[in-house]
């Protein structure tokens, strides 16, 4: 097995269902000639060529709703929206056919399109190229939202997803893209939408988190283990909507404690669900109120306070610890 | 394609259909039968059946606000039943009676509709791209209206598809109105299809009033854009005769439209000049021209019957439709 950056998972991703299913078309702003600013469409033009691989003016609505349309017809498009924060240019076009197609042709119509666009903090870039604004999409029902959380899961999964026939908004984080390495094989390799995995086993405490956040809980979730000799259980959720709750809850049910992470502001955010459904389902074995780390209700600052904005490891560390108080 | 005498009965009986429906959906209205809004398509209809009629039942649609596209679906052979019944929120109508009207009709191509006017621009890429891809030769008819015209989606969607020379036909009914505000209120020149020149497309104005004005200058831009010619654009002009919305005032901003007004747009009725030109032609005899609106009163009656007979959607269904099972 090859060990690869993220970038080059989701290029492998690619390819291979290229290479598969003549129906998957790329397309987006400089995903072509070009390879795409952060380089995961890279080379794909020479090997599938024009028709397949298109190079799209600067109109997010126009590429979306390309998508969709050829989505509708049975081909299976994968546009690539430059920045997170683009997209909210295109987010009529998702809300009011992608999400809605399905029900207006009583089930005759299925949208199989995937949207990937890099999301989050952490490459000290302003505004828009740093957001985190997973809610806006797992808040549209006939939605999928997906976040991978390391190369292996994000080659997996983009291949699930350009397989799943309905739409999928596919949050690639930036500061992934070329953190780490992973063991990635070459032959297909899926996982399952709409699945959350249990990235570490524990006893006494559930972190809750996903996409780039994964990083700062699992260090967290060491760091617990070395100072306190906690062994916090660690969930990524991998698909943010919609939310499967299960394996969340058993874990809470078995630990009595919860911490959720998310580099989405706060209020409204991933976490408030997430908080809701342990309410639901696992409030009479909670020991203690379940703690959140996240964002704040701020446009996320530019490079300078940047770091003050993002949850870290500490910011977990003492949340997990205030969890584990009573 | 020169159309036969049977071609052109077809058009004027398609003509009186959708008049009949639009006037059914109205009582449906008043009655408290029709839950949700009806935008009265009354005007429009010689340039819904008459562009409709041009295209194949694989050729892609997205019909007009005006009347709920039913002019252009009838036109493109469909009968009103799943209309009227979606308007009714019965399980017969094509979105099983949970989407008021916003619904789509795969097998004769129709895509859905939309109240968001304009959002129908982007869309119709996608299915113009993927009908070129194939090379089935379809063409995708997208309507707007005037209203439509003003937003920003309308220069993505007419730059790609003219650059990409897709095939695609966009149709604008401009009735002069859009909701309360007059056209000339928000569009700086007399003809929205000088539009077309900045994006090397042809563009065309023709009679929307005139069922055979509009299947000529459809028919050709749909035949270019059979043979990759690429994109064209066709401004109709037409007439409202009722109000935005059903219930709603009808005034031009806040100014009633009066009844001379209205008369004066009636003269040019697409059904009526139609009539006396092919009773002129010998084409139909007063005759036949009883007989198809008897046919029609009839068809209304069943309609209507259809959809009163059928039960409403149990609310289980809707979790079936958001995802794919």
């Amino acid at each position: 097995m090859a060990k690869m950056t993220m970038v080059q998972a989701l290029n492998l991703a690619l390819k291979q269902e290229m290479a598969k299913d003549d129906s998957v078309i790329v397309l987006g702003e400089d995903v072509g000639v070009d390879g795409g600013v952060f380089r995961v469409t890279d080379g794909l033009i020479n090997q599938f060529g024009q028709d397949r691989v298109l190079d799209t003016p600067l109109a997010e609505s126009g590429i979306v709703g390309m998508s969709i349309g050829m989505a509708v017809y049975g081909l299976k498009p994968v546009c690539e929206i430059q920045f997170s924060g683009f997209s909210y240019q295109n987010f009529h076009q998702i809300e009011n056919h992608a999400a809605r197609l399905r029900l207006r042709s009583r089930g005759r119509y299925n949208v199989p399109m995937v949207l990937r666009t890099p999301y989050g903090g952490g490459v000290r870039a302003l505004e828009h190229h740093s957001e985190s604004r997973e809610t806006f999409w797992a808040h549209m029902p006939g939605i999928k939202m997906v976040i991978p959380s390391g190369p292996r899961n994000a080659r997996a999964l983009l291949v699930s997803a350009i397989r799943d026939p309905d739409p999928v908004i596919f949050y690639e984080s930036k500061a992934l893209y070329r953190a780490f390495r992973e063991e990635v094989p070459e032959e297909e390799e899926t996982m399952p939408i709409g699945k959350p995995r249990i990235a570490q086993e524990g006893k006494d405490l559930t972190l809750i988190s996903y996409g780039a956040m994964m990083r700062p809980t699992l260090e967290a979730a060491a760091g617990l283990k070395e100072k306190d000799g906690v062994e916090a259980e660690v969930i990524d959720l991998l698909t943010v909507s919609p939310l499967d709750d299960e394996i969340f809850v058993q874990s809470v049910l078995k630990t009595g404690r919860a911490v959720v992470i998310h580099e989405a502001p706060r209020s409204f955010g991933p976490g408030a669900e997430i908080v809701s459904r342990l309410m639901e389902k696992a409030f009479y074995y909670l020991e203690v109120p379940i703690e959140r780390v996240t964002g704040y209700d701020i446009i996320i600052p530019l490079f300078s306070r940047e770091k003050a904005y993002l949850p870290n490891a500490q910011r977990i560390i003492r949340a997990a610890r205030k969890a584990l108080s009573n | 394609m020169k159309l036969e005498k049977d071609d052109l009965i077809l058009l004027y009986r398609n003509m009186v259909r959708t008049r009949k429906l639009d006037e059914l959906t109205i009582k449906g209205l008043q009655e408290g039968k029709v839950l949700s809004f009806y935008h009265s398509g009354q005007g429009s209809e010689g340039l819904a059946v008459g562009s409709a009629a041009c295209l194949r039942k694989d050729d892609y649609l997205w019909g007009h606000h005006r009347g709920h596209g039913i002019g252009y679906l009838i036109g493109k052979g469909l009968d009103g039943k799943a209309f009227l019944a979606e308007h009714y929120g019965k399980v017969t109508g094509s979105c099983l009676g949970i989407s008021g009207f916003h619904f789509a009709e795969p097998e004769y191509g129709a895509l859905g509709a939309a109240g968001t006017i304009g959002s129908q621009f982007p869309i119709s890429l996608g299915w113009g791209l993927a009908a070129k891809k194939t090379g089935k030769q379809q063409v995708v008819l997208a309507c707007f209206g005037d209203g439509g015209s003003n937003r920003g989606t309308l220069h993505e969607a007419f730059n790609l598809a003219a650059v990409w020379k897709l095939p695609i036909v966009w149709l604008c009914d401009n009735n002069g109105m859009a909701q309360y505000t007059p056209i000339k209120d928000t569009y700086p020149k007399d003809d929205i299809a000088d539009l077309a020149g900045g994006y090397n497309m042809p563009g065309v104005v023709v009679d929307g009033m005139d069922i055979m004005a509009v299947y000529e200058a459809v028919e050709a831009a749909v035949d270019r854009a059979r043979a990759g010619g690429g994109p064209s654009l066709i401004e109709a002009k037409t007439a409202r005769y009722r109000s935005h919305s059903e219930g709603s005032p009808d005034v031009s901003h806040t100014v009633t439209r009066s009844e001379a007004e209205i008369a004066e747009l009636k003269k040019r009725d697409p059904i009526e000049t139609f009539k006396i030109k092919l009773l002129k032609q010998g084409v139909l005899t007063e005759e036949m021209v009883d007989q198809i609106n008897k046919e029609a009163d009839e068809e209304i009656i069943e309609t209507e019957k259809f959809s009163l007979d059928s039960p409403p959607p149990e609310p289980s269904i809707l979790n079936k439709l958001i995802y794919a099972e």
